[in-house]
């Protein structure tokens, strides 16, 4: 309700204060963005100490994955390959991955930028990045509630896909083939110019372990 | 294994664990009632939870439905969850195995707490849950109910998870066969009827409208109720995390409940428990009402 009202002043006034306003929205409130609504802009490090922003991204779909590696729903998309699979299957389309880290310091799942870095390696992931959000601004601005949840940007920078991977929310590989894919149903139809027929579903996984 | 002398029984339980010894406050539930009802569990060392299944009757010949249940038996700090699970997590899923002509009803969930702060609120259950179901005879058999068997998947949470599976099985004496019983079976399925929720009290009545992004749970109550907490049947419905605005009214009280951001369809029905803060809680069912 609050959100709306502030949309629709927003849409009067500057980009820059509606980047403004959308952030302090999404930190103060922790209202996820709606599918349909403009993605909130973004500035977060990579494990590479690259800096980031969604903004840079215009023209192009943008993917964000929340990982935890120690989350057996995301072991289940690493330890068959999928999550790698499907990483290097759309950058490899000109889709923009990023993988995202929302754990605090101290938290099961938090990692430093080499020990990610290592990780990757070793797993064979291939994100254009990992971004690193220990301090969980990202994460609460999308409001990430589990490992994996995934968001689509558009090239329009619109969010046009939230939620699970797939529609097995379990921890069986064996699942892993035959699932829905709700991700790759999102892009095959959206970098096709269709609507996207599936825009919204429920998340499933390990809860994102923010800071207390 | 830790087992009280008075106990006595012979048992036999396939992968044991170091880690029950740290459950010595549990051992009387440890404990098979009888001796002949065995309960075997083949189950991971490091699973933080322990899974039994126990029956309410062990004189299963008498035409009436059989209660067993699934106690759960979970290291602290360790959780498992309701048939909702809220925001992340999954429920435990059974497979029952039963001689022919035997058919499970479906599992009575108690009553459960809500799990985790900040953005991420889940609802489960921690330290000890009793999972009952009613055994029944589904068609004109004359097959005895000797055994249950139960395939059990379950998620076991602390900070992080942990998927686990058991295989429980119960076997139950033979006809004419006087069981002998340990205390403390029967009570903790008592104890257990008395957290599950329950109808509401005749003359309440309940309304759920829509205004906007919540969802007015509007109760009319037939005494003075102070607090209340619901929790939702359906995932994705509202916002677990949100406060949910309590207001005394002059018939009742109401809810504010915040919907999902994340709304995949209309909500046309309310399904869930709604706990009083005494602790009493009601099974509540409602249509919802669009007022825009």
């Amino acid at each position: 309700m609050r959100r709306k009202t502030v949309t629709s002043r927003s849409a009067s006034i500057s980009i820059a204060m509606t980047l403004f306003v959308f952030l302090f929205v999404g930190l103060s409130a922790g209202n996820a963005t709606r599918v349909g609504d403009r993605a909130p802009d973004f500035t977060a490090t990579d494990s590479n100490g690259r800096v980031h922003k969604l903004s840079e991204y215009q023209d192009k779909f943008v993917v964000l994955e929340w990982t935890n590696r120690g989350c057996p729903y995301t072991q289940k998309h690493y330890n068959s390959g999928n999550m790698q699979r499907l990483q290097r299957e759309w950058t490899s389309r000109g889709v923009i991955w990023l993988t995202v880290i929302s754990s605090a310091p101290g938290k099961q799942g938090y990692v430093k930028a080499a020990e990610e870095n290592a990780y990757v390696k070793q797993v064979n992931a291939a994100p254009t990045a990992v971004l690193l959000d220990p301090t969980g601004v990202l994460g609460h601005l999308y409001n990430a509630k589990t490992t994996p949840h995934m968001f689509i940007i558009d090239a329009k920078g619109i969010l046009i896909y939230n939620g699970a991977i797939d529609d097995r929310p379990t921890t069986d590989v064996a699942d892993v083939n035959g699932a829905r894919n709700y991700l790759s149903l999102a892009l095959e139809e959206a970098t096709s110019g269709k609507p996207v027929s599936t825009p919204t579903t429920r998340p499933y996984g390990c809860s994102v372990k923010y800071p207390d | 294994m830790i087992c009280p002398a008075t106990c006595g029984v012979r048992k036999r339980q396939i992968g044991m664990r170091l880690s029950r010894l740290r459950n010595a406050g549990l051992s009387l539930f440890a404990c098979p009632a009888l001796v002949l009802a065995n309960a075997t569990n083949g189950q991971e060392a490091e699973s933080h939870a322990r899974v039994e299944l126990i029956a309410e009757e062990y004189t299963p010949h008498t035409g009436k439905p059989v209660w067993v249940g699934l106690v759960f038996h979970l290291d602290r700090g360790w959780h498992i969850y309701w048939q909702n699970p809220g925001d992340s997590g999954e429920p435990p899923k059974v497979q029952w195995e039963l001689p022919p002509g035997w058919r499970a009803g479906a599992i009575r969930w108690p009553t459960p707490v809500k799990l985790g702060s900040g953005s991420v609120v889940d609802y489960g259950y921690e330290s000890q849950v009793l999972l009952m179901a009613p055994i029944e005879r589904a068609a004109a058999t004359s097959n005895l109910l000797t055994s249950v068997e139960a395939d059990v998947r379950y998620l076991v949470c602390q900070e992080i998870c942990i998927p686990g599976k058991a295989h429980v099985t119960l076997t139950f004496p033979a006809a004419g066969v006087t069981p002998k019983r340990a205390p403390g079976r029967r009570s903790l399925f008592e104890q257990t009827r008395g957290q599950l929720p329950k109808p509401l009290p005749a003359g309440w009545k309940v309304s759920v409208t829509q205004q906007n992004d919540h969802l007015l749970l509007s109760v009319r109550a037939s005494s003075q109720i102070r607090g209340a907490t619901f929790f939702p049947l359906e995932a994705g419905q509202i916002e677990n995390s949100a406060p949910q605005g309590f207001i005394m009214t002059k018939a009742g009280f109401r809810l504010a409940l915040r919907m999902s951001d994340q709304l995949a369809r209309p909500i046309s029905a309310l399904n869930g428990v709604l706990v009083l803060d005494s602790g009493r809680a009601f099974e509540l069912t409602a249509p919802v009402i669009s007022r825009r």
